[in-house]
């Protein structure tokens, strides 16, 4: 059977709905302390003193353990993936509220709760900076120095930068911008907002360290266990076999569980007690972990009266908060991609990521994309329509074929832009009349669509082990958190060595048996790790072969695998370790234009058609049909691949309508689930999930990833439609019903009153 | 949450006696869904949960009373309520409501003591069972009183229920042909915390003309809260178009809306103003 194409239901399923998965949040082992975190409450200060003694003196209390404590054994205690920032627990000052500070050691979780109340600290509050646009200027410094990791080559020209908050300034020149804008018949610029929101996996963060003898073993909710290892190896300089690093399934991650999050706090924790140390989140706490960039986007345009765009400025500014953690990176490997899957002549970028006291923002399903799609896909309708052109009609007057340059200088390959666009068309029958609606119900549609780049450089390993008896076991680094790569991962194996996939074991997570792996992160585990797993099992199946040859089988027969170890090993004995490593090219960008010939392994493609009913006496939005469609290669099981788009579609569909994290004085006022609203089932508007099917010839089997595809091009497609229905046009995120009833009445010229 | 006291009294008589009319940090728990919520948040930590699961079971059964009128024990789960067949049949505004008004895994634990006597003003059933005229029975140590629901609150979280005191049961009294509808309005996902719900009786003089009206709104005001001036002015009138604009008006003026998360209050005036009409065409359809 061909099991490449095959829509096999997920591997793991039956256990997860059985409730026999393992999850580190259910994990005991014993002697274990549950940790319970004091966090700050100023947004910006210098510690003055930190009272632990009421803990402290608790029965039952085992420890209590500042910032000062972790540095007695780990004397540079600072990790993160970009920038040497994060203290793991905080030294001299505090940058945000929510920011630990201390944390209390206990047998019982609820006793460490009660004893982290009575803790109590004293700040000296420094003049905090909180909006994106003002940290590039403002007096209020969060971080005194920057201190790039070294992880990435990209960002090494920042060290030892003083008296900024800037932690990225990317740019991108491309052609001569101003001359564009001379020649051009019309030059638009429009500014666009999007607030910070969060994750939210159903599973919070939690790991769980374990010293045994001279190593730690690291149990851990992560999607990057190979960083988790060689991040606590630096940190406590140990070399990295001592670290273990063990990955269960995952309660989603959605790049809120990349690189080390609570890893090292568990960590130091159980290395100073000697003990096994747990730390679990709470869903409050999550708000105050990881979250998505508030972005600021500031794009201008040159366009001709045919409709042509030829220039086009983007200046994006990046909320980053008060630690770096990838958002650099964000900054840098999304910020190329802002003028839009256009084909542009003359291109300026500025992107921009701020340090403010906020906090931390990270990667977030689509890596920023979708707040850039946010603003350049709201941009092109607003043209399209000043113009008089049909929105779908300007974007492929513009759009970027295969072929042509990219705005870095990089020639488009298998990257289904056109094709996508043509799947919404033809979907949405754009070119048949449309029913308005009646009354005072407006009906509109949109469309939007986007560009993604791939992570480079990066490196996945893999192993295939043959058994005596035929059976196979992949041992991989990629985790699977709900997106189904252990059964992507199981037919690529099936497909080379000719099994069913279901009859593949797959080993996920466990530093100790899978090889490295750069992390289950930006969609790139289908693409990277497929390839690794491609070649493992190819590896395996020349072994094989080599073995039949050995034993006097003839090549190219149909022999039993069995029969091979038998006759090798005189009984069933034995096994055949296939390996695999993938390394795709890449040519680093230059610095000062942004150009390369090389810049990502594989584009994403995401397009989303909506239309909308808008009720124009509350301004509340009914999304009546939303369309995803996504560029997916060959997708290996097309099942999967069109729930990662719908659940993709409803996550974004939560940014657009529903989520923000709203602030006062720097403290987050809807830490909660009754007050931060994800989308729930009868929020899931009537969907169809597409898959363009397009050959990415470097893909495994022609494969690429779509995990977050459907996100890039929700929010600008709904605005667009709201824009059709009833003419009003939204910059900022979420599409509030007040916000939009307030611009229907003020474009009547009855404008509702600001309060009572 | 810190260790506390669980009791478990076989009886409702038990339950009250285990309360303290004093202390607040003794509480009864039925559902336990928005106490648990407090509990975890740290907004609440009790000395004692006297838990109602074990008192009689007659206190988790509905029945229809002989003289029409419809008795649901405080211990009846949101999701029984919602599949009482005698509810749906006498009182069809309720199957509708009580599905929009939680998810399921909420209504099959939540009960309907406990989403009487919460006194959180954004909560679905109190505006829904005032609106159906409904009276609650309070059993104290020494007492029994009967109050309406719309005469149950004071304030923000703030009831006339004392600290030793439980509602046993709600009585609504019989339709007799009224009509009802009952709107929950969100402003971000569908089961967020209402804007604005409204509930809507009319009972009808003929088939056009309106002789008394019950409207009783929730969540966009500090308390449930009745609009009589409304009522009035719907009363022995047809509700055709100006009337229901009128009608809109005058609730809008009538109502003391507070800004909050899921609206500002001249946001939910505005919705209070449209939404008036609303539910009265839905009742009359």
């Amino acid at each position: 059977v061909n099991q490449m194409g095959r829509s096999i239901a997920r591997l793991e399923a039956r256990s997860k709905v059985t409730g026999r998965a393992d999850y580190v949040h259910n994990m005991r082992v014993p002697g274990m302390l549950h940790a319970k975190i004091f966090r700050s409450t100023v947004a910006h200060g210098r510690i003055l003193s930190i009272d632990t003694s009421a803990a402290a003196g608790m029965d039952g209390v085992f420890a209590v353990i500042t910032g000062e404590d972790i540095r007695k054994i780990i004397p540079q205690p600072y990790f993160g993936p970009a920038f040497h920032d994060q203290p793991i627990l905080a030294l001299e000052k505090v940058h945000f509220i929510g920011e630990p500070v201390a944390v209390v050691l206990s047998a019982d979780p609820h006793l460490a709760e009660q004893a982290v109340q009575t803790i109590a600290a004293e700040y000296e509050e420094l003049e905090p900076v909180f909006d994106e646009v003002e940290a590039k200027t403002s007096e209020a410094i969060v971080h005194e120095e920057l201190k790039p990791a070294g992880t990435f080559a990209d960002l090494k020209h920042l060290a030892g930068r003083k008296h900024t908050n800037v932690t990225l300034d990317y740019q991108l020149r491309r052609g001569d911008v101003e001359a564009g804008f001379a020649a051009a018949d019309h030059v638009y610029e429009h500014t666009f907002r999007t607030g910070q929101v969060l994750h939210v996996p159903l599973e919070s963060h939690a790991s769980l360290a374990v010293p045994e003898g001279e190593s730690l073993i690291i149990h851990t909710a992560s999607q990057t266990p190979s960083f988790v290892r060689t991040e606590i190896a630096r940190l406590l300089g140990w070399p990295e076999n001592r670290v273990s690093v063990r990955v269960p399934f995952l309660g989603g991650g959605f790049g809120a569980k990349v690189y080390v999050k609570m890893e090292a706090l568990a960590a130091a924790l159980a290395l100073i007690a000697r003990r096994p140390v747990k730390v679990a989140l709470t869903m409050e706490e999550q708000f105050y972990t990881i979250s998505k960039h508030a972005v600021t986007f500031r794009i201008k345009s040159g366009v001709t009266s045919d409709g042509r765009v030829i220039a086009r400025a983007c200046d994006v500014w990046w909320n980053g908060g008060a630690y770096a953690d990838i958002g650099p990176r964000v900054a840098q490997k999304t910020g190329f991609t802002a003028a839009g899957p256009y084909d542009i002549e003359h291109v300026r970028i500025d992107s921009t990521e701020v340090y403010t006291n906020r906090p931390p923002a990270g990667a977030l399903r689509g890596f920023g994309v979708p707040q850039l799609v946010w603003a350049y896909e709201s941009h092109t309708d607003m043209i399209a329509r000043e113009l008089g052109l049909d929105p779908v009609e300007f974007r492929r007057r513009n759009i970027l074929r295969d072929g042509r340059p990219h705005a870095t200088g990089t020639i488009m390959k298998d990257a289904a832009i056109d094709q996508v666009l043509d799947r919404l068309a033809e979907r949405m029958n754009w070119n048949a009349p449309f029913d308005r609606g009646t009354g005072t119900v407006k009906r509109g549609r949109g469309v939007a669509i986007g560009l993604k780049a791939s992570i480079s450089p990066t490196t996945s390993g893999a192993i295939v082990n043959v058994s005596a008896d035929g059976s196979i076991v992949l041992y991989t680094n990629t985790i699977d958190m709900g997106q189904g790569s252990d059964t992507a991962m199981a037919q690529l194996v099936a497909e080379v060595l000719n099994v069913a996939a279901e009859a593949v074991k797959v080993v996920h997570g466990n530093t100790d048996v899978a090889p490295y792996d750069m992390g289950t992160l930006g969609s790139r585990s289908t693409f990277h790790m497929g390839n690794a797993v491609k070649l493992a099992a190819e590896d395996a199946r020349a072994k094989l072969a080599a073995l039949a040859a050995e034993v006097g089988l003839p090549a190219g027969t149909n022999y039993d695998v069995k029969e091979i170890f038998r006759k090798r090993y005189g009984m069933q004995a034995g096994n055949v370790i296939g390996t695999g490593t993938y390394v795709p090219r890449y040519t680093p960008p230059d610095p000062k234009t942004g150009q390369s010939d090389n810049v990502t392994p594989f584009w994403m493609v995401g397009g989303t058609g909506a239309e909308v009913e808008v009720d124009s006496e509350t301004g509340h939005v009914r999304v009546l049909r939303l369309i995803n469609a996504a560029d997916a290669g060959r997708p290996i099981n097309p099942k999967i691949c069109r729930t990662q788009l719908s659940g993709g579609a409803i996550m974004q569909l939560g940014f657009t309508l529903y989520e923000d994290m709203v602030f006062d004085g720097g403290q987050v006022t809807n830490a909660s689930f009754a007050d931060y609203k994800i989308p729930g089932f009868r929020d899931v508007p009537p969907m169809e999930s597409d898959l363009v099917t397009a050959n990415q010839e470097t893909g495994p089997f022609g494969a690429k990833g779509v995990g977050e595809s459907s996100t890039f091009s929700v929010s600008p497609a709904i605005a667009n439609a709201i824009h059709d229905a009833v003419g009003i046009r939204l910059t900022e995120l979420p599409i509030k019903p007040e916000t939009l009833l307030r611009a229907l009445r003020a474009a009547q010229g009855r404008p509702l009153p600001e309060d009572e | 949450v810190t260790p506390f006291d669980w009791m478990e009294p076989q009886s409702l008589r038990e339950a009250v006696s285990l309360l303290d009319p004093e202390d607040p940090a003794v509480r009864p728990i039925a559902g336990g869904t928005a106490l648990m919520l407090m509990m975890k948040t740290g907004f609440f930590a009790p000395s004692r949960l006297v838990s109602l699961a074990g008192i009689e079971r007659d206190y988790a059964t509905i029945r229809l009373n002989g003289d029409g009128s419809f008795r649901i024990g405080s211990m009846v789960s949101l999701a029984e309520l919602e599949r009482s067949r005698e509810a749906a049949v006498h009182f069809p505004v309720i199957k509708n409501a009580i599905r929009t008004l939680s998810n399921i895994r909420v209504r099959n634990v939540a009960r309907v003591g406990g989403a009487l006597a919460h006194g959180d003003p954004h909560m679905d059933l109190p505006p829904l069972l005032a609106m159906l005229g409904a009276r609650v029975s309070l059993i104290g140590p020494d007492t029994a009183r009967e109050i309406a629901v719309e005469d149950l609150y004071t304030g923000y979280y703030q009831t006339v229920i004392k600290n030793n005191e439980l509602i046993a049961e709600a009585i609504l009294p019989p339709l007799n042909g009224a009509r009802c509808a009952y709107i929950k309005v969100t402003s971000r996902s569908a089961d967020d915390w209402p804007a604005l719900n409204i509930g809507v009786k009319l009972e009808m003089a003929d088939s056009r003309t309106v002789a008394r009206t019950r409207l009783v709104i929730g969540a966009a005001a500090e308390r449930l809260t009745r609009l009589a001036a409304t009522e009035k002015l719907l009363s022995d009138a047809v509700p055709d178009e100006a009337t229901l604009a009128r009608a809109g008006e005058c609730a809008a003026t009538e109502a003391r809306f507070v800004s909050d998360a899921h609206g500002s209050a001249p946001y939910k005036k505005e919705l209070l103003r449209v939404y008036l009409a609303r539910a009265i065409r839905e009742a009359l359809s």
